[in-house]
């Protein structure tokens, strides 16, 4: 069969490449001209100092040494780091560790449990920006929703958006129902494809729930638990359009909500009331950002894959 | 005995579950009954019903701001980059799955690693790019940005569905003397329909969403879409939280309805890759 | 009825052959000001009116995204005609990359109607040419709300001292005092502006501009102290509230005082046309000391130097240093223009107007936001903090200076 093909082709190889070519190469002219293009100037960008909004002369690693090591932007860039960590240890405990438990829940098929489903993986399909401006507005110090609940049990709710103390945990709480569903559901697929038999023969050896959770499920959803980590890991260091919407460009208050998305917006682009841009130090905390993101979701990769065999 | 703490458990798992439910639902449903209430109301009274249906926020809505154009452009923004995004997708897979060529390992690695870059971060000579191309301020550049950063997941799924599909009924058709591009229409890219819905979905919830983009390479008001149209309209009526929750629920409204209809497909659709 | 005829016909052949004639010049004017497209429009139908060849159309954008379209569409040499310019440091940026056409005598001989420290906003340090003709001046200040002064039988504060007094008799009595909150950052700027211009005076601004001294000064230390005081009569929750919450509370009559800028008098009376108010100048430090209000120039108005139609927006952009142009923009926006002789009709905006007599500059504005840190962007992120007490005001004075030192070379070494 394989040999019918080969001398169907041979015959005319040309017209094959041809055709070969030109599948492939609507999409490809794209993506160079949009993604590898783009991607390769923010490289050389990153290496020029930039006079108002143009390159000008090549300072070599400058960029890189005042985002890293000269105060007060180095201050700022570890302030948002920082953020971004907090951020994913938040999302990994709090979104997914729900997550996770949930799905175990609707595992067990209780009445219901479909409909839950459609109903917890609602947000995801809408809009961080509705999202951000819908809680936004619910957790306003004095007309929001959920100050007025509190009220409501005489207890006087926190400004959340505007302390320090409360503002990165109430946008992260946004950001929790909003893709809460998402780590729901891949993890439920997960569960749903550990077969029957297996989790019956455990129930016979008198397995509960905890033994079964701890040395069944976790073991054997090991790679949608990678998945879930890499994504939410992903997520977290690129996060930027609902802290955008709830605390604005500059991270206020006083930056504590700061993280690395908003300020390489900043840096790049300036904002009225504050700074003014440089798209050379943009540029570099731009490409700062995805070594770090490609180079630990590539670690991070290999270490839970081979967690997974081990597992 | 066993039974009935059995009961008692799963009623408590039963019970937390209706209070998720009540979490993920009930903002939305303030959202949606605030529309219909005036400052006062939604200030003195957030929980109560709205004391009338009345659609004064709605018609201010749609007299005052350029919502239904934001609407409209948002829908035929992200359904020209969903066409194109299955047409190149869809070819280029095509290509790499089907026939064996000198390059395809390179090609099918190049599309992976565009899943992995945020585009974001490129944005500066992104629209540099853009404009040299006079693409800045039109439909067809954002286009054209959607589809590039829809094609490396397309591509990817798209080629490993093709290559699940058998050879034989290729080759039959081959030796029946059909040309290559009859083989991959008629008989190749029908039996793909399924991959190329989860495609479609996959792509289509976060154009319809995305802020950044349009953010950046859109400046005229005609041609704004949805979420940045929102936040123009929000920029205007920050004080009237009435037409603000109108605003809001209104933009939500086309894809939750979408959602509901087909809830199955968009839930295959946006978890596919995480879920093999 | 032949005659009547002809007549038409004429005057339909004569539409048609002159139609073609009329090279109309489509111009496009960018700004980030949303709110006034209503003025902007009457005031461009005016000179449409002048200019029968020109029209200019209003184009504008959310204001935080306007740093970042606006320098993407300049970049690329594209962007609107005629372009709204911030002032200062924000301007700088721009010109030298070049974007800008310069304006002189003989293009826009309209610049001689401007004062001299309105023009600074719109020039250029390296060549002390101007690129942007001023537009409008704004002054920070105290919003007072006549009514519930008048309810609570009190007279507005002029000193520090009777501000508190005021404050607390204000607070019994169940009133918010000071509507201001610290949620919007450029908001919190001008906050500090307002409060700690009276206590510093013109001279500490000299101070600055010599090097003779810092923001760790002790006058700039002593004044940021007394605004922790201001905590106790700003609304509950004050660190969440922003721009726009803190300017309900205040025409609601739910608070009774707003340091705010002179920009919003137009938005507040659009909003509750039956507020009663004053504005006047914030707290002096003693009795008998000269008002201080802060008072900066906004921005201006630039020609795009990629503009085809760089002849009709200098035309457009001199007509808009006119008295005319002036008037008419005073009267409709509510916004001080900087032209001289401009009639300022409003007897509130009067008020305003001498009040920028003794007025000092926006410190941050006017001299800290040429380059990267720029004072804005320090003191912003650090007033919060301070406010909420996790820093003191030594810190904050402190890392100000350090931050500026970077590049403001009379604070280098200090």
């Amino acid at each position: 069969m394989n040999d019918d093909r080969r001398r169907a082709l041979i015959s005319q190889p040309q017209r094959r490449s041809l055709w070969i070519l030109f599948l492939l190469l609507p999409a490809i002219v794209v993506m160079t001209l949009f993604v590898v293009w783009p991607l390769l100037s923010a490289l050389r960008f990153a290496f020029y100092e930039f006079n108002g909004l143009s390159p000008s002369q090549f300072v070599g690693l400058e960029n890189f040494r005042k985002v890293l090591f000269e105060e007060p932007f180095s201050d700022w860039t570890y302030n948002a780091f920082c953020h971004n960590v907090i951020v994913f240890f938040a999302l990994m405990v709090f979104e997914n560790g729900t997550a996770f438990l949930i799905a175990f829940a609707l595992l067990k098929g209780l009445p219901g449990h479909r409909i839950h489903q459609v109903i917890i993986f609602l947000p995801v399909v809408l809009s961080s920006v509705i999202v951000g401006f819908l809680w936004k507005l619910f957790l306003h110090p004095m007309f929001g929703l959920v100050n007025g609940a509190l009220a409501l049990i005489d207890i006087q709710g926190p400004a959340w958006l505007g302390s320090e103390s409360t503002a990165l945990g109430s946008i992260i709480f946004a950001n929790i129902w909003h893709w809460l569903g998402f780590p729901t559901l891949v993890l439920l697929a997960g569960m749903q494809r550990i077969s029957a038999e297996v989790i019956e023969a455990a129930r016979l050896d008198g397995a509960g729930d905890y033994v079964l959770l701890r040395r069944i499920i976790w073991p054997l959803i090991a790679p949608s638990v990678t998945i879930v980590c890499i994504l939410t890991f992903i997520g977290s260091f690129n996060w930027f359009e609902i802290p955008y919407v709830m605390a604005g460009l500059t991270g206020s208050p006083g930056g504590s909500t700061d993280v690395l998305g908003l300020y390489f917006y900043r840096t790049a682009f300036g904002s009225v009331s504050s700074g003014i841009q440089d798209f050379g130090q943009g540029s570099a905390l731009a490409v700062l950002m995805f070594l770090f993101v490609a180079g630990f979701s590539f670690v991070g990769l290999r270490f839970l894959r081979r967690r997974e065999i081990q597992l | 005995m066993k039974n009935s703490s059995e009961w008692f458990k799963n009623g408590s798992i039963q019970a937390l579950l209706v209070l998720n439910a009540l979490i993920m639902l009930y903002p939305l449903v303030v959202m949606v009954l605030s529309s219909f209430k005036k400052n006062a109301e939604i200030f003195t009274a957030p929980f109560a019903l709205p004391e009338s249906f009345g659609f004064d926020n709605l018609q201010k809505v749609w007299d005052q701001t350029n919502f239904v154009r934001y609407m409209l452009n948002s829908l035929g923004v992200t359904a020209a980059s969903i066409v194109l995004i299955l047409v190149f997708g869809t070819m280029a897979a095509y290509a790499i799955a089907r026939y064996e060529f000198r390059w395809s390992g390179a090609v099918l690695m190049f599309f992976i690693s565009g899943m992995t870059i945020p585009l974001k971060l490129a944005i500066i000579p992104l629209f540099i790019q853009l404009d040299t191309l006079h693409l800045v301020d039109t439909y067809a550049g954002l286009v054209l940005v959607y589809v590039a950063m829809g094609l490396p997941s397309a591509v990817f799924i798209m080629t490993g569905f093709l290559r699940t599909l058998p050879r034989e009924l290729e080759e039959s058709a081959r030796i029946d003397g059909a040309n290559e591009l009859l083989i991959m229409l008629k008989i190749m890219l029908p039996l793909a329909r399924p991959a190329m819905v989860i495609v479609a979905i996959q792509n289509a919830v976060p154009i319809w969403n995305d802020f950044f983009f349009p953010l950046i390479l859109i400046t005229s008001d005609d041609l704004k879409t949805l979420p940045q149209g929102l936040t123009v309209f929000i920029g205007e009526f920050t004080t009237d939280w009435g037409v603000m929750f109108t605003g809001l629920t209104l933009a939500a409204l086309p894809i939750t309805l979408l959602y509901i209809v087909l809830s199955k497909q968009f839930i295959a659709g946006i978890t596919q890759g995480a879920v093999k | 009825m032949r005659a009547f005829a002809g007549l038409l016909t004429a005057a339909t052949i004569a539409w048609g052959l002159s139609a073609p004639f009329t090279y109309a010049t489509d111009i496009s004017f960018w700004t980030w000001r949303q709110e006034d497209k209503a003025a902007y429009n009457e005031l461009f139908a005016d000179f449409t009116k002048k200019n029968p060849d020109i029209n200019v159309k209003f184009q504008s954008f959310p204001d935080e995204n306007y740093p970042t379209i606006a320098s993407t569409a300049l970049a690329g040499g594209k962007g609107g005609d005629v372009i709204h310019t911030h002032a200062y440091g924000w301007l700088e940026q721009f010109v030298k990359s070049g974007y800008f056409v310069k304006q002189d005598a003989s293009n826009m001989p309209s610049l001689a109607n401007m004062s001299a420290d309105a023009l600074l906003s719109g020039t250029y340090r390296a060549d002390s040419q101007v690129y942007s003709l001023p537009f409008a001046s704004q002054t920070l200040g105290l919003f007072i709300n006549k009514d519930v002064f008048e309810k609570a039988g009190l007279k507005a504060p002029t000193t520090w001292d009777e501000f508190i007094v005021v404050s607390k008799a204000l607070k019994d009595k169940g009133v918010i005092p000071l509507a201001n909150g610290l949620g919007t950052s450029w908001f919190n700027e001008m906050f500090v502006a307002t409060f700690t211009g009276p206590l510093l005076g013109q001279e500490f601004v000299s101070d600055l501009k010599s090097g003779k001294a810092t923001f760790k000064d002790p006058r700039y230390i002593a004044a940021l102290t007394k605004l922790l005081e201001l905590r106790a009569y700003m609304p509950t929750g004050f660190e969440g509230i922003d721009y726009s919450t803190a300017g309900q509370l205040f025409i609601s009559g739910r608070a009774a005082m707003l340091a705010g800028g002179s920009f919003d008098i137009s938005t507040y009376r659009a909003q509750n046309p039956k507020l009663k108010m004053d504005f006047i100048a914030p707290p002096a430090a003693k009795v008998g000391d000269i008002p201080q209000a802060t008072k900066f120039f906004d921005g201006g108005y630039a020609v795009n130097a990629a503009s085809p139609n760089k002849e009709a927006a200098l035309k457009l952009v001199n007509w808009m240093g006119t008295k005319e142009f002036g008037d008419k923009f005073t009267a409709l926006l509510g916004n001080i223009s900087p032209i001289k002789g401009v009639d300022v009709k409003d007897p509130l905006l009067a008020e305003v107007a001498k009040l920028n007599e003794t007025a000092m500059p926006h410190i941050n504005v006017v001299y800290f936001r040429f380059e990267k840190p720029t004072g804005s962007e320090l003191l912003q992120s650090g007033i919060t903090k301070m406010m909420s007490g996790s820093i003191t005001p030594e810190q904050l004075g402190g890392d100000v200076t350090n931050g500026l030192a970077k590049w403001y070379k009379p604070f280098q070494g200090k």
